[in-house]
């Protein structure tokens, strides 16, 4: 029985068409999100990696070494069950930094771009035997489907025009579904729903051939126990297991194929970014490429008692066209071709993503118009490199010409990407690797494969004495390639390990082994950006993308971070970067991404270096510590205890980076702002909202450590005071300084109102003592103008009466100036908070303080002398400087003997005016002097002062903007005397000033 | 690098068990099908342990 090639070749365009239509259908979402987002979809996707090797190669293998055949399977059943070993780090790597191939992980990780371009070349080279044995299975089953068995292994005569039109429709196939997205991190659902089908269809045909076996030829599982007791020999190759080294090499590159060949990769972590789909696959992928390889040992014994003389790697199609059911041979042919297609179509994807990210964008094989669409342009360069490595593969199959078995072909294959398995554990388990390292033992390993592996499939090796060599270091048969194996393996680890260990690694790379051997992969490291806005961004990465390409990648980035155009705060910027770098690197690769993005948006250097993102390590941590366990858990209960203690102090407390960017911002800070956390963690100190910005971004860059009063009211309804401290954080626990700076705010606005209303008091007893002279001093007149109203009474002359007038005139003008003295004074202890800066004449109201002190008669008799200037102007609210002097001049006075001296004298610089007030009386003892200016602190008798006057000075000199200072004693002797100094701004009369 | 210590358990176990399972399996000459039971005994392991999160899966 045989097939003509129309009928084959109408068979395969009707297979690929049906491939072609659940891509699209998948693509289109006619088939349901949920049936191509399903964990089993991406569990079959998986089955990718089962090739030609699975459906045909796979055979020869059990007919030779019986069970061994299993380790085909074992490798990656033991890879995907170990998932957390190696796949699950790898996941999040690859997630994280948008890693799309073994090329782009080790470019990460080794920083440079030379690995990348040396895994790609290596990856090349060595996948071609993989291509080239889907396209010999594919092409052999044409042939002995068209009666040709006997040609298989003729040059000339056998027919692979249809194997050429297979790869051809294939290229299409990947060009249409594999490169709709322009990044390599997109899951391209219709290729990875048609691959699960491929994989489905694989399984199927795999029992249909099955059934066939057990039930076709042998008639049933009995009469197949009963043909395996008949002929022993085929029990004893069961059990007879391969020798150990020989079937440790095996069980080794198909555990290493497992991540290490690209199309697995890229099936596993490409198109795949969720770690519950990994999970499903360890126990999922286990138990299908179980039920793939069930029928492996009945198809085989089935062959051998059909005792056909096609390959064992045919014996499903030997079942079919032996039998004559069109139905079997259907089913062995689409085995091998799903296997074969869905392979050729997956790894050429990822070759091709690795060559463009890795050969062609580096290394400008390729100029990007960068005026143009560069998503555009990297699509079809894709699709180019996608159609060269088919051709390629197709031509190394021609050159090979059949002469090679599947398994061989795999094995060269298979150990050739054995060589990367070096980095990829590095990469997770030893920061200590380095890219030379790596690079030598790659080296090392790959030239032993070459010259032990690689060559020998030409045939014999061009110089016999290397053939001869080859032969005493690695023996003859099964064992030559499990040496080669092993040896090249070993070279290639000892090479990296004695390289690494003698070299040095970069800071780069040093970080980045850092990133990739530690669980949180994304480093929260806070450093700062030279640029301020998401704007910013896009006209900086104008330069490198195009300015459309630019302003894209940007706003793709901010919606995916759900960030606004305007986004200006440095933790936000940050994560811009991280994110525009990960789009990028799915985009062009790593190494062109991380070039970009240090060229366009760098970090600034010398700003005290980079501290950790306390903001994103909190977020994180409060966002999984439902899943610590054990010390990490105890550990965070701790970190969330002293959290909810600073978040709790009735102290404001927020910390500062040294570019001002907000780090911590407790709850007492909100209820004294009225800024939220959320608000400003993150953003700069002075972009926060008035007064907030200006008065801590002021202290913040002052030298004073300290503020004990500032007014930050924005209601006048509800006054505000607040006293700040600053203190920097010193070093962290390796000693190293840190900049960042620790601000606590106190709300002060209760004890500043209490000391208002202190002070008020105080003013009311003042005009309380200086009552009984006030109404001495009204009574004086009073009684005056009383006597000449009498007088008035019985004058007749004119000109007397005239006189009188006058007289009282001059009696109720010193009365009015008594009440307005009074009233000012009352006035200023008003607690509206207004201060009126005004021109003010120093002489006068220094005069008009001695005008009411002398209105006390029972106060101590002292002399004033005012030796101020009478020109002199001070800026100040001249009601307030005269309750200054009265406070001042009153201190004096009740330190002074009778008839002591008070002494007021003024000097000005032109800009200052500084004022003395000195006295002979009785001074301050030095361990008093410091504390002069605190609330209800007094040197006076109980009951004779109330302790606020100087406090009140103080004060009332801060707010006006002047200063006061205290020196004590002046002289020696009986009377030391006391000095107090005042400072305000001088003025004149042309300037007015209003102080909110 | 947080590594499941039920795995480090499971990677033991299998080292010190694997001679005899592999006399069971292998040389007993009884039924061919012998080494899927195994087989699926290791998928039905391998769902147990994903079922539970790693702790370290953020």
């Amino acid at each position: 029985m045989s097939f003509s090639l129309v009928q084959i070749l109408l068979f395969i365009v009707v297979y690929l068409t049906g491939l072609f239509a659940v891509a699209h259908l998948a693509d289109r979402g006619i088939i349901p999100e949920r049936v191509s987002n399903h964990p089993a979809t991406y569990v079959l996707s998986l089955g990718v990696f089962a090739g030609a090797m699975a459906s045909n190669g796979v055979m020869e293998l059990a007919h030779r070494y019986g069970y061994s055949f299993m380790l085909y399977y074992g490798g990656v059943v033991f890879m995907f069950v170990m998932a957390a070993l190696l796949l699950v780090p790898l996941l999040r790597l690859c997630r994280v930094y948008q890693l799309s191939s073994l090329a782009d992980l080790l470019a990460f990780r080794f920083r440079s771009p030379w690995v990348g371009a040396a895994i790609t070349m290596a990856m090349c080279l060595t996948l071609l035997p993989l291509l080239a044995l889907q396209i010999q299975a594919v092409a052999d089953s044409i042939q002995i489907m068209a009666g040709g068995a006997d040609k298989l292994f003729s040059r000339d005569n056998r027919q692979d025009g249809l194997a050429l039109l297979f790869c051809i429709i294939i290229t299409v196939f990947s060009i249409l579904f594999g490169t709709r997205h322009i990044s390599s991190q997109q899951r391209n659902t219709g290729l990875v729903t048609a691959i699960a089908f491929e994989s489905l269809v694989k399984l199927a045909a795999m029992l249909v051939l099955l059934v066939a076996a057990v039930y076709g030829v042998f008639g049933g599982p009995g009469n197949l126990e009963v043909w395996l007791g008949q002929n022993p020999q085929v029990g004893d190759t069961l059990q007879e297991s391969m020798r150990d080294s020989t079937a440790r090499a095996l069980l080794l590159i198909f555990f290493a194929g497992a991540v290490c060949m690209p199309h697995i990769f890229h099936m596993a972590f490409a198109e795949n970014t969720e770690s519950r789909y990994l999970r499903s696959a360890s126990w999922g992928l286990p138990l299908y490429l179980m039920l793939l390889s069930l029928p492996v040992l009945p198809v085989t014994w089935a062959g051998l008692k059909l005792g056909h003389s096609l390959p064992i790697d045919y014996t499903g199609l030997a079942l079919g066209l032996t039998s004559g059911s069109t139905f079997v041979s259907a089913a062995a042919f689409v085995a091998g071709l799903s296997a074969a297609s869905a392979t050729i179509i997956v790894t050429t994807l990822a070759l091709a993503n690795m060559c463009l990210n890795h050969l062609i964008l580096p290394t400008r094989l390729l100029q990007i118009d960068r005026e143009q669409n560069i998503y555009s342009q990297l699509k079809w360069l894709r699709r180019t490199l996608i159609g060269i490595l088919i051709l390629a593969g197709y031509a190394f199959f021609k050159a090979l010409s059949g002469s090679q078995t599947l398994t061989q072909l795999a094995l060269v294959a298979l150990s050739g990407t054995l060589q990367f398995l070096p980095g990829v554990v590095a990469t997770l388990y030893w920061p200590g690797a380095n890219r030379k390292g790596l690079l030598t033992g790659m080296a090392g390993g790959l030239s032993l494969w070459f010259l032990a592996m690689l060559l020998p499939l030409a045939g014999e090796y061009p110089i016999a004495a290397l053939a001869t060599l080859g032969e005493q270091l690695l023996g003859s048969g099964d064992q030559r390639w499990a040496n080669a194996i092993m040896y090249s393996l070993g070279l290639n680890a000892a090479l990296l390990l004695v390289v690494s260990l003698l070299t040095s690694p970069s800071r780069e790379e040093r970080i980045a082994a850092e990133i990739c051997s530690m669980d949180d992969k994304a480093r929260p490291v806070r450093q700062t950006l030279a640029l301020g806005s998401a704007a910013d961004f896009a006209d900086a990465l104008a330069a490198a993308l195009g300015e459309k390409t630019a302003q894209v990648e940007v706003a793709r980035a901010l919606s995916e971070l759900q960030f606004s155009p305007e986004e200006s705060r440095p933790y936000a910027l940050r994560r811009l970067r991280a994110r525009i770098e990960a789009n990028l690197s799915g985009l062009l690769g790593p190494a062109v991404a991380h070039g970009i993005i240090e060229s366009c948006i760098p970090f600034q250097t010398g700003l005290g270096g980079a501290s950790e993102d306390i903001h994103l390590i909190e977020r994180k941590l409060d966002r999984a510590q439902s899943s610590f366990t054990g010390l990490a858990a105890d550990l965070n209960n701790l970190r969330r205890h002293y959290r909810e203690t600073l978040d709790k102090l009735p102290i404001g407390v927020c910390s500062v980076g040294i570019d001002d960017e907000i780090l911590i911002w407790n709850r007492s800070m909100q209820k004294i702002t009225g800024i939220a956390p959320q608000q400003v963690l993150g953003s700069l100190l002075g972009s926060l909202a008035p007064p907030w910005g200006r008065v801590l971004g002021d202290f913040n860059r002052g030298d004073n450590h300290t503020v004990l009063k500032s007014e930050v009211t924005t209601d006048p309804e509800r006054p505000c005071w607040i006293s700040l401290h600053k203190t920097e954080a010193v070093t962290d626990d390796a000693g190293a300084p840190r900049a960042d700076t620790i601000i606590l705010v106190e709300d002060i606005t209760d004890f500043e109102l209490l000391e208002e209303e202190l002070l008020h008091n105080e003013r009311l007893a003042s005009i309380g003592r200086l009552a009984a002279g006030v109404a001495h001093e009204i009574g004086n007149p009073v009684t005056g103008i009383a006597c000449l109203a009498q007088n008035l009474e019985y004058e007749t002359d004119p000109e007397e009466i005239q006189h009188s007038a006058r007289d009282i005139l001059k009696q109720t003008d010193r009365i009015s100036r008594i009440v307005e003295s009074l009233v000012n004074f009352s006035h200023a202890g008003s607690s509206s908070g207004e201060i009126s800066l005004a021109a003010s004449n120093l002489a006068d109201c220094v005069d008009e303080a001695v005008h009411l002190l002398t209105l006390d008669r029972q106060a101590r008799p002292v002399e004033f002398a005012n030796l101020c200037d009478r020109e002199t102007l001070v800026l100040a609210d001249s009601q307030r400087l005269l309750q200054v002097f009265v406070n001042l001049l009153g201190n004096a006075r009740d330190a002074c003997n009778e008839y002591g001296q008070v002494r007021i004298l003024a000097a000005s610089d032109g800009e200052r005016v500084t004022i003395a007030v000195e006295d002979d009386g009785c001074g301050i003892p030095p361990g008093q002097l410091g504390h002069v200016f605190e609330p209800f602190y007094t040197t006076k008798d109980p009951g004779a002062g109330t302790g606020l006057g100087l406090a009140l000075v103080f004060s009332i000199m801060d707010d006006m903007g002047g200063s006061v200072s205290i020196a004590s004693p002046l002289q020696s002797g009986p009377n030391p005397g006391t000095r107090v100094t005042l400072q305000l701004p001088a003025a004149d009369y042309g300037a007015a000033f209003e102080l909110g | 690098m947080y590594i499941n210590r039920l795995l480090l358990l499971a990677v033991g176990v299998f080292l010190i068990f694997s001679p005899a399972v592999e006399e069971w399996v292998f040389h007993s000459g009884t039924a061919w099908y012998r080494p899927y039971p195994l087989w699926l005994l290791v998928i039905f392991a391998a769902y147990l342990n994903q079922r539970t999160r790693y702790p370290d899966e953020l």
